[in-house]
């Protein structure tokens, strides 16, 4: 989608020219910084959408709240509410978003058939998955029911939270029984061998290797994994909507995705907003699904999608996705979640004082500006 | 030095002195400057920032993971040092035998040492995998263990697993180097020990190691140095996880200055870790003084 988009927009005009560079994801933010610490940044920047609100509270970004207001392209009412929120600092527009993501339950259908679990029917309630991933968890032939990413990174916490959500918790009411009942639903299942130990130190795409390589029978997973599953993954995956909690049936996973930015001192503002402009038109949005990415508008709709099952339940799941913060200290207080989240998982600590801990540390953060 | 100092040599002396103070003081400099200011996002580009004084530094001392972190560090580097120097002596000694292929294997031992740390540990995240990895299967099968290790996934092992990976990757630098002063032991010196009838325990101890103590001072200084920035060998095992078991001070000051934005905590982080690398260096050069002076 970017490649092509490049490529189209050098082609369409001879005003701007794109010149791309590719830095690999975790070094994003500290590229940026050094960029902005040495004064000589980037025109155009695509930043994860959490740490977003960490530049543009800084004053890091250029306002594009004008250009966004002129724009017949660009217009926040077709955009979803998370992402768009996402690039919003005090009723100031920082970011258009540029592509979304969310998880969902991505499972085995060969293993669901051996056990004598059916594959169309597959579990909607936490109940449901706990039962199928004992049913389908196999020891001798190392294979775990269950898996996602409980790493000490912002990976992991966007992988918890939409269990938090569906037990009724929230980042900013973590010592409550709510988020209790989420956390050790998680570290139940490390603890009773459903899930694997190693969930503590797999990133993503580790978790999506030992789903490919048979290892685990259902796993939490984005649509950027798809043309990875439909190339290496040798059996029949399908996907669902992720479970919700008996009693309380709240839909919610977490928003991922990338936004874009222009720095502050950047030189071709103008022309970075015409590639915003021309990378947010409907038909070059409609492309990104072919590399595993949602478009952030309502307004697309992709006809014929690769995938069909995995694109209509993706679809589906952003409804519910909610946006982390926005909030300028969102890295402090995934962190605080990131420990609760290892604390428990590795038994350091009971779920309910793990997060006791955690809402302590986020309590001064959140009221200076809250989120 | 005969005759008097020409103007040329001035030139040659600045040139040296010019790139220190550009290259190594201004860092280390602007790193203590930021560690005693508030420093965020919105005026990383500016040189004058709010003044903290040390509550950077209370800041950090207080900090549970840092108080964790130095710890570990402190024997990250420890164990690193000891087994690189008793291991890379151990194989330098046993390919400074005569025997076929030799010199070519000890070559081919360097290979490890050129991998990239990240390449090298996935590597050894995935022997370390609890379900699916190498070091597992093979313990298990030889009977040493009952139930599998969780090598990167308990806390309380997860710091041994990437201390031992580092030492794998940093032996053979170390062995190299005792390699190479070992072929500067002069013959003779066996041959004679030899005919007075020392057998290869009292030549090791008697000439060998005497002969290669300086030589061991400084693997052992340049080995603490390297760990001590040991970076990307845990960042990709583990993260610094879990809950910082494994974690070491730059990978935490790294945290602090680019995950959390907190670059004031992030400097003075920075700073303890340079306090021990300047101590170490200042050990090296007074053993060093010492070492020509006797």
């Amino acid at each position: 989608m970017i490649y092509g988009g490049i490529k189209a927009f050098n082609e369409s005009q001879s005003e701007y020219r794109i010149d791309p560079r590719i830095v690999p994801g975790p070094q994003m933010d500290s590229e940026l910084i050094k960029a902005i610490a040495s004064g000589s940044v980037p025109d155009l920047v695509t930043l994860d959408n959490p740490v977003v609100a960490s530049f543009s509270a800084q004053g890091t970004l250029t306002d594009l709240t004008e250009r966004v207001g002129k724009s017949a392209v660009v217009k926040p009412d077709v955009y979803f509410k998370g992402p768009w929120a996402s690039g919003l600092w005090k009723q100031r527009i920082f970011a258009v978003p540029r592509d979304a993501n969310t998880l969902a339950l991505c499972y085995n259908a060969d293993m669901f058939k051996v056990k004598g679990l059916d594959p169309d029917k597959p579990p909607k309630t936490w109940t449901e998955l706990l039962d199928a991933a004992k049913a389908l968890k196999d020891p001798a032939k190392n294979v775990y029911g269950f898996g996602f990413s409980a790493v000490q990174a912002e990976e992991g916490v966007f992988q918890f939270l939409p269990f938090l959500h569906q037990a009724g918790g929230a980042v900013d009411k973590l010592d409550t029984p709510e988020a209790t009942e989420a956390l050790e639903f998680w570290a139940g299942m490390v603890k009773d061998g459903v899930a694997s130990r190693d969930v503590i130190n797999q990133r993503q795409y580790e978790v999506t290797n030992t789903f490919m390589a048979g290892n685990a029978a259902m796993v939490m997973c984005g649509p950027w994994e798809l043309p990875r599953l439909q190339k290496e993954a040798k059996f029949e995956w399908r996907l669902a909507l992720l479970p919700v909690k008996p009693g309380k049936d709240i839909a919610a996973s977490a928003l991922g995705g990338y936004d874009w930015v222009v720095p502050k001192g950047a030189k071709q503002a103008d022309g970075a907003f015409r590639f915003i402009e021309f990378m947010s038109d409907p038909k070059i949005l409609n492309e990104g699904w072919k590399t595993g990415r949602l478009a952030p508008r309502t307004d697309v709709t992709v006809t014929d999608p690769l995938w069909p099952q995995a694109y209509g339940i993706y679809r589906k799941q952003l409804e519910s996705a909610r946006a982390r913060g926005p909030h300028p200290q969102w890295p402090e207080i995934s962190r605080a979640i990131q420990i609760a989240m290892q604390e428990a998982v590795t038994g350091t600590k009971p779920a309910a004082t793990a997060l006791a801990d955690a809402a302590r540390k986020i309590k001064p953060i959140l009221a200076k500006t809250p989120l | 030095m005969p005759g008097s100092p020409s103007a040329l040599l001035y030139v040659f002396l600045a040139l040296p002195i010019l790139y220190l103070l550009g290259f190594v003081g201004f860092p280390i400099v602007y790193n203590l400057m930021m560690s005693v200011q508030e420093v965020n996002l919105g005026n990383i580009t500016e040189f004058i920032r709010p003044f903290v004084g040390l509550d950077n530094y209370r800041t950090v001392i207080a900090d549970e993971s840092f108080q964790k972190v130095l710890v570990n560090t402190l024997l990250f580097v420890g164990c690193n040092v000891l087994a690189q120097v008793a291991i890379g002596l151990a194989v330098a000694l046993f390919f400074a035998q005569d025997f076929p292929g030799a010199g070519f294997m000890r070559g081919l031992l360097l290979c490890s040492w050129m991998l990239p740390a990240l390449v090298v540990g996935a590597l050894w995240k995935w022997i370390f995998a609890t379900e699916y990895g190498v070091a597992n299967y093979v313990l298990s099968a030889l009977h040493l263990i009952g139930s599998p290790i969780h090598w990167l996934s308990d806390p309380a092992v997860a710091l041994t697993s990437v201390t031992l990976a580092n030492i794998w990757f940093g032996m053979p630098f170390s062995m190299i180097l005792i390699a190479a002063a070992l072929t500067a032991i002069p013959k003779e010196h066996y041959e004679a020990a030899s005919l007075d009838g020392a057998g290869s325990t009292a030549r090791f101890w008697y000439i060998t190691l005497p002969a290669l103590k300086p030589a061991l001072l400084a693997v052992a200084c340049l080995v603490t140095i390297y760990t001590m920035r040991a970076f990307d060998l845990i960042f990709a095992m583990t993260q610094g996880g879990p809950l910082d078991a494994s974690n070491v001070l730059p990978l935490l000051s790294y945290q602090f200055s680019f995950k959390q934005f907190d670059f004031g905590t992030g400097s003075a982080m920075g700073s303890f870790a340079f306090l021990i690398v300047f101590g170490v260096a200042l050990l090296y050069v007074r053993t060093l003084k010492q070492e020509t002076a006797s």
